[in-house]
């Protein structure tokens, strides 16, 4: 237990996660290294650290892709570990394999546990291994009725996709054994079609499925501990938007069950790190195995403010030897946090990308917030990063106060000179199936129109106009008093 | 004359109806009593209207102005090209779409001395005409959409002769 902890953290990353990062490290008495392109050499991460390090690369992106280049920096500037964040590469096998052989301390699991869990194949089968439910699936063979006796044989509803496919193309939904055969034999023409592959693979097809997932805590000893679940069921793009801890419904024993699977994962793969066990699960109540993520994840503020933990300092104590952060009966869910991804993205057309500058900024402030970001007024918003610009999670002693509260800190946050998802959020935690935790991953397509943008009340549209008006100089200088009632400044008699 | 907003996609009308003992507005034919007026400037402001206090915050990009009240965020554009406080140089010489649409009658030619003020295009937009005004004297060098053409906003839609400093 009396491991000595590091002296110098090198942050593999940037923006609010690097942020998020020093933070820890600066409670815990440990020196910090930001590193940047060019383009973010005053960028918030780089002015929190101790020191910074410039990286060059053709895009900002590869700069901090550049393995070579990330490690010369931490050998130059002395760190004994690096934290790589979420992204970027915190899930790479080489660069944890380069990390360690430079002598210096990867936080996070070895680079075989990495490509383990990186495959979907490899990793599939390992979690099957250790009893972690998965998907039944039946794969291609040559003999079509042989196929079809065997996807019977997993149950309907079932998923009926091209081995080669991708894009929906070959894919249907059966329902009934009257069906299968048909759909079989479709799905092999398109298949051949498309890919030139006729072969065709059946999985069963959960219905409504929500994303839970179990944070996990592995000592690398085959010591393991869970920190409950999350559910990301609002997605769009195929990517979360809103997360909670705990779920929005679960029963108790379901709960259990899930998290169970997830400590026997991570126990069996020794694995050495925080993770994340991400599971599917159907209406049904069934559930099956989707990946383990080897890093910390976005979401991880949740988890931290319904239990207690600080996840970033349990991954650097249990990197430098010290073991898990506590006993699991002594880990317990202390009411609920939501987290929204604030993104710089127009909702209103698809949810592409949106640029701009960051012309004010307004954050509230409560006890029970936490304004994940590393935004700075005046500062461009471009492509040349992810869309997400901020987090905001809120905590609450039911999941009704988180949500209410969420709003409520939404609505005081002031984000101007981009178009963000801001407004939307908002509406998707007052939408009545949100509120009902009637969640699922279609719930941002099902719920579409009633997530539409509100019009906009008379008195409140007199409200915007008026102060829109008194903005500008002109009508400003007209309507604050110039003497003679029919000036005429900048062209306006009234 | 009054001040024309775009909001939602809509024209919208403020004008002036008094300034003591408060400032009314009228806006879109109604009458709005502002007890308390909101300070100059980007960030955040609050006023008396209609005896409901109003917090909000704002800055400026361009020629829109981006509005945060009551938890909703709201984009203001201005259609009246007077309206470009402090505007100056290369602004001052052309005359831009405030929105997409189409033009409905073009009112002066290529060489023709405007002022400032004077309507040049008539355009439609969102079903609403509105005037494109010259934003100073000058010497119209060109008209770039005729009758019956649609822009998109922000497109130049006529040029002014770029203005000789004196002195």
């Amino acid at each position: 237990m009396t491991a000595p902890l590091f002296g110098k953290i090198l942050i593999a990353n940037r923006g609010e996660i690097a942020c998020r990062v020093i933070r820890t490290l600066d409670a815990m008495g440990i020196a910090s290294v930001a590193i940047h392109h060019s383009v973010e050499a005053r960028a918030r991460h780089v002015r929190m650290a101790s020191e910074a390090v410039a990286i060059d690369g053709e895009t900002p992106v590869g700069a901090h892709l550049d393995i070579d280049a990330i490690v010369a920096a931490a050998l130059a500037s002395g760190a004994d570990a690096i934290h790589p964040g979420y992204g970027f590469l915190s899930e790479n096998a080489r660069f944890a394999a380069a990390v360690e052989k430079a002598g210096i301390v990867f936080i996070g699991p070895d680079a075989a546990t990495i490509s383990l869990m990186g495959d979907k194949i490899s990793a599939r089968a390992f979690a099957e291994a250790q009893g972690v439910p998965v998907a039944p699936s039946v794969m291609p063979t040559g003999d079509l009725d042989d196929f079809i006796a065997r996807a019977e044989s997993i149950g309907f509803p079932l998923l009926i996709k091209a081995a080669a496919g991708g894009g929906g193309k070959g894919m249907s939904i059966v329902r009934s054994a009257e069906g299968l055969r048909e759909a079989a034999r479709i799905a092999a023409g398109e298949a051949q079609r498309y890919f030139g592959d006729g072969r065709v693979y059946a999985e069963t097809y959960v219905e409504r499925p929500r994303h839970i997932e179990v944070q996990v805590l592995g000592d690398g000893d085959g010591g393991a501990i869970h920190l409950f679940e999350r559910e990301c069921s609002v997605q769009r793009r195929f990517q979360k938007i809103i997360e909670e801890a705990p779920a929005a419904r679960l029963d108790p024993a379901l709960r259990d069950a899930i998290c169970a699977s997830a400590v026997r994962l991570a126990a069996a793969a020794r694995y050495k790190n925080a993770g994340t066990v991400e599971y599917i699960l159907g209406a049904d109540g069934r559930f099956f195995f989707l990946e383990m993520n080897t890093r910390l994840q976005v979401e991880h503020p949740v988890t931290e403010m319904v239990t207690g933990i600080d996840l970033v300092r349990a991954q650097i104590e249990i990197a430098a030897g010290r073991g898990l952060p506590a006993k699991q009966g002594k880990i317990a869910v202390c009411g609920h946090a939501i987290e929204c991804r604030i993104c710089a993205e127009d909702p209103d057309r698809d949810f592409l990308p949106e640029t701009g500058m960051l012309a004010h900024l307004g954050v509230p402030e409560a006890p029970w917030l936490r304004f994940e970001n590393a935004l700075d007024p005046g500062q461009k918003i471009t492509a040349d990063f992810d869309p997400m610009l901020a987090k905001l999670v809120a905590h609450g002693t039911t999941r009704a106060e988180a949500i209410d509260r969420s709003i409520a800190a939404l609505e005081g946050l002031a984000l101007l000179g981009v178009t963000t998802n801001i407004d939307y959020l908002a509406r998707v935690l007052d939408n009545a199936a949100f509120r009902a935790g009637d969640l699922h991953t279609g719930f941002v397509a099902e719920q579409r129109e009633a997530l539409a943008p509100p019009p906009i009340p008379p008195q409140l549209r007199a409200q915007v106009l008026a102060a829109a008006a008194l903005g500008l100089r002109d009508f400003r200088e007209l309507a604050l008093g110039t003497p003679e009632p029919h000036a005429a400044i900048g062209g306006w008699r009234n | 004359m009054s001040l024309k907003l775009t909001l939602d996609g809509k024209v919208h009308e403020v004008s002036i109806v008094r300034r003591r003992p408060h400032l009314v507005l009228r806006i879109d034919g109604q009458d709005h009593e502002l007890t308390e007026l909101p300070a100059e400037g980007r960030g955040h402001a609050s006023m008396a209207m209609g005896g409901h206090a109003v917090s909000f915050a704002r800055a400026t990009v361009a020629d829109r102005q981006l509005l945060r009240l009551a938890g909703r965020t709201f984009e203001v554009g201005t259609v009246d090209p007077f309206s470009k406080a402090g505007a100056g140089g290369a602004s001052q010489d052309v005359v831009r779409a405030p929105m997409p649409g189409a033009v409905i009658s073009v009112h002066r030619r290529a060489g023709e001395a405007v002022a400032r003020g004077e309507v040049l295009v008539t355009i439609e937009s969102m079903k609403l005409q509105t005037g494109l005004a010259a934003p100073r004297d000058g010497i119209l060098a060109a008209i770039h959409r005729f009758e019956g053409e649609t822009f998109e906003k922000d497109e130049v839609i006529a040029t002014l002769e770029p203005q000789v400093d004196e002195g």
